[in-house]
């Protein structure tokens, strides 16, 4: 007998469905019904970084080039991604979910959980999958009426997300003790979220060939011998419904990483590029009100190589200036070759001091500096001033939508 | 390929302010001249509102049935501008 949490699924998870060409097509309605997706940055080989469902029907997938998608579908068009847009989606997608439960959490720009643990009075007798139905038709309604989302409930988050993928788009279902083993036997291992290929091939070498086999794997075989940690105990309990990723991440790096537009080994082109990109850290840092420690640049290479070095500093530092001249240090001692990705991070990070009056006068000026072109910066738009060192980079390189968390997703809007 | 074409001119617009009417519909653009063209404006897309500095700018994205139109109106200057449009021929 399998131990499943047996307690009433409060969990719900909500994804827009392909969130940013779902929104493309609300704001176009000529493109309604059509196969398109969105681009970063347009050009001859860029990628799809979302693709409408009529594209996905065709095979046009998440990832692939440009050529690839036109090869496909000839009409396949591509837009020019539209950061406020997503951001007038996303905020009015909280305040939906906020008006259920102060409990929410977004997962990132598209997808978001509802916690109602401790709202029973609230939910006055209704069902989750009443109050489901309903956050749909007011997507609809106060977002617009070519949005549709993904809605799924759970008695953990884990669960949540997989109810919310078992049937797209427009879906709303529920996985609790009464169907989670008839769910996890149409299922193959891969479906689950955190299980991919690598994790795969663990559980395959101990025979767990699917997700029914591990969930009937014994706590022990997947800390001892699958995983090899307290993962395994993670996710003894998260496939039985018990909940342990109601914890928030601890913030460990600030940084920035570029694709090299034209791969160079240039200095006259990386450098500038390096500078911007430490500028975009700098103002990463002082938006989360952290200074940091130490500073890592790394550079992958058109030969396949890759190449980092990191720095540890006695002070705390936070300012564009003294982000680059630590990165410049390191970065000039980079091998020789046409760099192709290159990227910088801020590590050991501290919660800000700057409230605490320098007794040194150099100190001061620097913080004076920095506060005067951020405010400068606050009210005018983003890179309204910034260092001349910037000047080329700023042109070369293109902010872009984060994928991840929506942390900075404020700065970036304050780019336009 | 982008079937994006890049205007950026300043039209006249007759807008719409309702009221009573919710968030989404409270202002909405009715009909724009567009150089001779008067176009009527038969369905909307989406409005969100950009922030340039401290300034606000709302973003309507509207079409006539036939082709998509980016307008965006300056809430300090009070100008509507077209921005762009697509052509949505097939």
């Amino acid at each position: 007998m399998i131990d499943i949490n047996k307690e009433r699924a409060l969990v719900m998870h909500i994804d827009l469905n392909s969130a940013f060409a779902t929104a493309e097509q609300q704001a176009h309605p000529s493109l309604r019904g059509k196969p398109m997706g969105v681009t970063n940055r347009l050009s001859k080989e860029c990628c799809v970084i979302a693709a409408s469902y009529e594209a996905k029907r065709l095979g046009i997938k998440v990832g692939m080039r440009r050529s690839e998608a036109l090869a496909i579908c000839p009409g396949f068009v591509l837009l020019e991604t539209d950061p406020p847009k997503y951001n007038a989606v996303y905020q009015k997608l909280i305040v939906i979910m906020r008006s259920y439960s102060p409990k929410i959490k977004m997962k990132s720009i598209d997808e978001g959980i509802i916690d109602f643990h401790g709202l029973g009075p609230v939910l006055a007798g209704r069902t989750l999958q009443d109050i489901g139905y309903e956050i749909k038709q007011r997507v609809k309604d106060e977002i617009g009426d070519w949005m549709t989302i993904n809605i799924g409930i759970g008695t953990n988050r884990f669960l949540a997300k997989q109810a919310a993928g078992w049937h797209k788009p427009d879906g709303l279902d529920t996985i609790d003790h009464t169907n989670l083993l008839a769910y996890y036997k149409q299922m193959k291992l891969t479906d689950l979220n955190g299980i991919a290929e690598r994790n795969e091939a663990r559980l395959n070498a101990l025979g767990i060939m699917t997700p029914l086999d591990f969930i009937n794997a014994g706590e022990m075989i997947l800390k001892k011998q699958v995983f090899r940690s307290i993962t395994g105990t993670y996710w003894y309990q998260r496939l039985r419904g018990y909940e342990i990723d109601d914890n928030d991440t601890h913030l460990g790096m600030v940084g920035r990483q570029w694709v090299v537009k034209d791969p160079s080994h240039k200095d006259s082109y990386l450098l500038p590029c390096l500078s911007f990109l430490c500028e975009t850290t700098g103002m990463k840092l002082r938006y989360r009100e952290v200074e940091a420690r130490g500073v890592c640049v790394w550079a992958s290479y058109q030969n396949g190589e890759f190449w980092q070095s990191k720095r540890m500093h006695k002070s705390t530092f936070y300012t564009n200036q003294e982000i680059y001249r630590r990165a410049l240090e390191l970065f000039n001692q980079r091998p020789a070759g046409t760099v192709r990705t290159m990227g910088i991070y801020c590590y050991m990070l501290t919660p800000s001091q700057r409230s605490q009056l320098s007794m040194f006068d150099d100190i001061a000026k620097k913080d004076w500096l920095t506060k005067a072109v951020d405010e400068i910066n606050d009210f005018y738009g983003t890179f309204t001033v910034y260092a001349g060192t910037s000047l080329e980079g700023k042109k070369i390189i293109k902010q872009k939508i984060p994928f991840g968390g929506t942390e900075y997703f404020e700065l970036l809007l304050k780019t336009g | 390929m982008d079937p994006t074409i890049r205007i950026d001119q300043i039209v006249d617009v007759v807008p719409i302010f309702r009221g009573h009417a919710t968030e989404v519909n409270v202002c909405v653009p009715w009909k724009m001249r567009y150089g001779i063209h008067e176009i009527v404006f038969t369905t909307f897309g989406m409005r969100h509102p950009t922030v340039k500095g401290k300034r606000m700018v709302h973003v309507f994205d509207m079409s006539d049935g036939v082709n998509d139109y980016r307008l965006e109106f300056d809430a300090e200057r009070l100008i509507w501008r077209l921005i762009s449009m697509v052509e949505g021929a097939s």
